[in-house]
């Protein structure tokens, strides 16, 4: 039976990957469903949309630099 | 064209899959000097980041310079997005002070656009803000920015009212208080840097990979050194590498756009404080 090998960061990074994308995939939804509400309101609600979404992203940024980091 | 003759040496792909260095740091880093000036040596890095300056400046100088009546299509275009930043960004999230940040939000803008846009720029391929030193630095300086800003208008009730938040049941505010400090003062630079410098981190290194995969690939083709089967591989990661590339069009703008609106967040944050 073959051993197998690797990098254990990657494991983590892929689990921290889940999270964010979770949170960007509702991000994104409320944001289409809140535009197709209110059309008026599309340029207010695509900002605050990159908001949540660079703040959400950066959980799984930061698992991205420390598997290159450890 | 260093890191493609680095990948190239060392690629061997009948036994890997793609084309990677054993350490994937070579991609970001160019130790030789391309010309010393004054001791100083000047690598390939610094190069292009003192490129990425002038072309920034020259964008806005060309741009501005005849300030028409009737713009060209050049003037109108580096009108209108001075404009968004003005009116969207500055004065759209920090409020009428906001007019007075919008210099510094501009130029962050601008500047952080031109050097993103060196990763797919042909001959150039890498964004300097790959390397840490960069983002850092522009993070700092919002700090910088917004710390002073929040002083300067609210006086010592901006530290007080982070460390001590108004509002909050009197048993949890020494709780929220330490996590407001710490997420205001070290996570909220530090976030800011990261997101920027990851998102090209992963840009470059997903772009040199395929690009330079392809390539090996569709050269052994020709000269017969791997399979035909894996050299017919070579064309599908060169179409996937041109995909990878229009994503990365989107993210170059779009990391420069959080930036520039993180940056606006922050100095809002810390002058507009909700009593």
């Amino acid at each position: 039976m073959e051993e197998l090998s690797g990098a254990i960061a990657l494991v983590g990074y892929g689990l921290a990957a889940i999270g964010p994308g979770i949170g960007i995939g509702l991000i994104a939804g409320s944001a289409v469903e809140a535009m197709a509400r209110q059309p008026e309101a599309a340029g207010m609600v695509r900002t605050t949309m990159f908001l949540g979404i660079a703040f959400t992203e950066a959980l799984a940024l930061i698992a991205f630099v420390l598997f290159f980091l450890v | 064209m260093d890191e493609l003759i680095l990948a190239l040496e060392e690629c061997d792909l009948s036994e890997q899959a793609v084309c990677a260095p054993s350490d994937v740091t070579v991609l970001f880093e160019f130790r030789e000097p391309i010309i010393e000036i004054f001791g100083f040596p000047i690598t390939r890095t610094v190069f292009l980041i003192f490129l990425a300056a002038l072309v920034a400046i020259l964008i806005l100088f060309f741009g501005l310079r005849k300030r028409a009546t009737h713009p060209g299509k050049y003037q109108l275009s580096v009108e209108s997005l001075m404009t968004y930043v003005r009116d969207e960004i500055a004065i759209g999230i920090i409020g009428p002070l906001g007019v007075k940040y919008y210099p510094y939000l501009m130029a962050l803008f601008i500047f952080i656009l031109v050097g993103n846009a060196f990763e797919i720029t042909p001959l150039i391929n890498f964004p300097i803000t790959s390397r840490m030193a960069i983002p850092l630095f522009l993070a700092l300086v919002t700090w910088v920015i917004f710390v002073f800003a929040g002083f300067k208008r609210n006086g010592i009730s901006y530290l007080t009212g982070i460390v001590w938040p108004p509002g909050v049941p009197v048993a949890l505010k020494p709780l929220v208080g330490l996590i407001e400090f710490v997420s205001v003062f070290f996570v909220r630079p530090f976030s800011l840097a990261v997101r920027l410098f990851a998102n090209l981190v992963a840009g470059h290194v997903m772009l040199s990979l395929m690009l330079v995969t392809a390539f090996v690939s569709v050269v052994g083709l020709f000269t017969g050194d791997i399979s035909v089967v894996k050299g017919l591989f070579g064309f599908a990661w060169w179409a996937l590498a041109l995909a990878i590339f229009m994503f990365e069009m989107i993210v170059i703008v779009l990391q420069a756009y959080i930036f520039t609106l993180l940056s606006a967040v922050y100095i809002d944050t810390s002058i507009n404080v909700e009593h």
